[in-house]
């Protein structure tokens, strides 16, 4: 698929069948598409949790206002922290970890859309309670969500701003 | 009721409370219009719920769809968004009419 058409194509699902997704088209959309993401210093501290256990998923959705159905599968890409303020210091806690994390997603997301997956990103959760959910140890953050699956329905495109641009000098 | 349907319906009341704090807790944070999202989320949830429960209603249907139908308008705009929550006062209004007039005429 050519990215232009991935780009544009994809859009936040929010209603999946129940099919499940396949392993190795998970593992391959973090191994392939989500850590070939630019990273800030090439701290590569993201981490990346890969959930299908249907019961494990359902108490996510419960801490999870953003998440309005139930996915086959979610990855909640994470940060360790530890590791973050170790390679990249404060400027890597306070901004970069986030815009590694918002890169890693979103290849995930045109990846899945690549391979006829929907997904949806939702911010909109507890961190700490899926932390514990997931008993992910204490550095590791939860800072996104991507609900996955075929999709239930197709989205429509909201209306895009383009006056959003110049060039050179601001006028 | 049986042990077994009463515990699954505490289940779902607790997924339903599990969500509405959640969604308090981070509202504070959150978009402005999230607030009654995450209310009219609550309220097809909790229809749901009812509706599990055996209970027929017309008007609890009309209500759920009516919500599903324009929850997602809070992604295109404001204006939108504040129209179809107005239209669904104004509908629960005509379901309380509704009810006063058979009552009234029975």
């Amino acid at each position: 698929m050519e990215v232009w058409e991935a780009i544009q194509g994809r859009r936040s699902i929010r209603a999946f069948k129940p099919d499940p997704i396949p392993e190795e088209l998970l593992r391959n959309l973090i191994l392939h598409a989500a850590i070939w993401a630019p990273t800030g210093g090439n701290a590569q501290t993201w981490r990346f949790a890969v959930v299908t256990d249907p019961n494990l998923i359902r108490k996510i959705k419960m801490v999870s206002p953003g998440l309005s159905r139930t996915p086959p599968a979610v990855i909640a890409v994470c940060q360790d922290l530890d590791e973050v303020q170790k390679r990249a210091g404060e400027l890597g806690s306070r901004t970069l970890a986030l815009m590694d994390t918002a890169m890693a997603a979103e290849n995930i997301m045109l990846a899945a859309y690549a391979e006829g997956l929907g997904t949806c990103p939702i911010a909109s959760f507890h961190a700490g309670a899926v932390r514990q959910i997931l008993r992910l140890p204490a550095g590791i953050l939860p800072q996104l969500l991507i609900s996955l699956g075929c999709p239930a329905a197709r989205a429509q495109a909201p209306k895009r701003n383009a006056e959003v641009m110049w060039f050179n000098e601001h006028h | 009721m049986n042990t077994t349907r009463n515990s699954q319906l505490e289940e779902e009341f607790f997924e339903l409370v599990c969500y509405m704090v959640t969604s308090a807790r981070n509202l504070i944070s959150e978009t402005r219009l999230y607030g009654p999202l995450r209310l009219v989320e609550s309220v097809s949830r909790l229809i749901d719920i009812i509706q599990g429960l055996g209970l027929e209603s017309p008007r609890f249907q009309a209500i759920q769809r009516q919500i599903e139908e324009g929850k997602n308008t809070v992604m295109e705009s404001e204006e939108k968004f504040t129209a179809f929550l107005e239209n669904l006062v104004m509908a629960l209004v005509s379901m309380m009419e509704e009810r006063k007039e058979k009552a009234h005429r029975s």
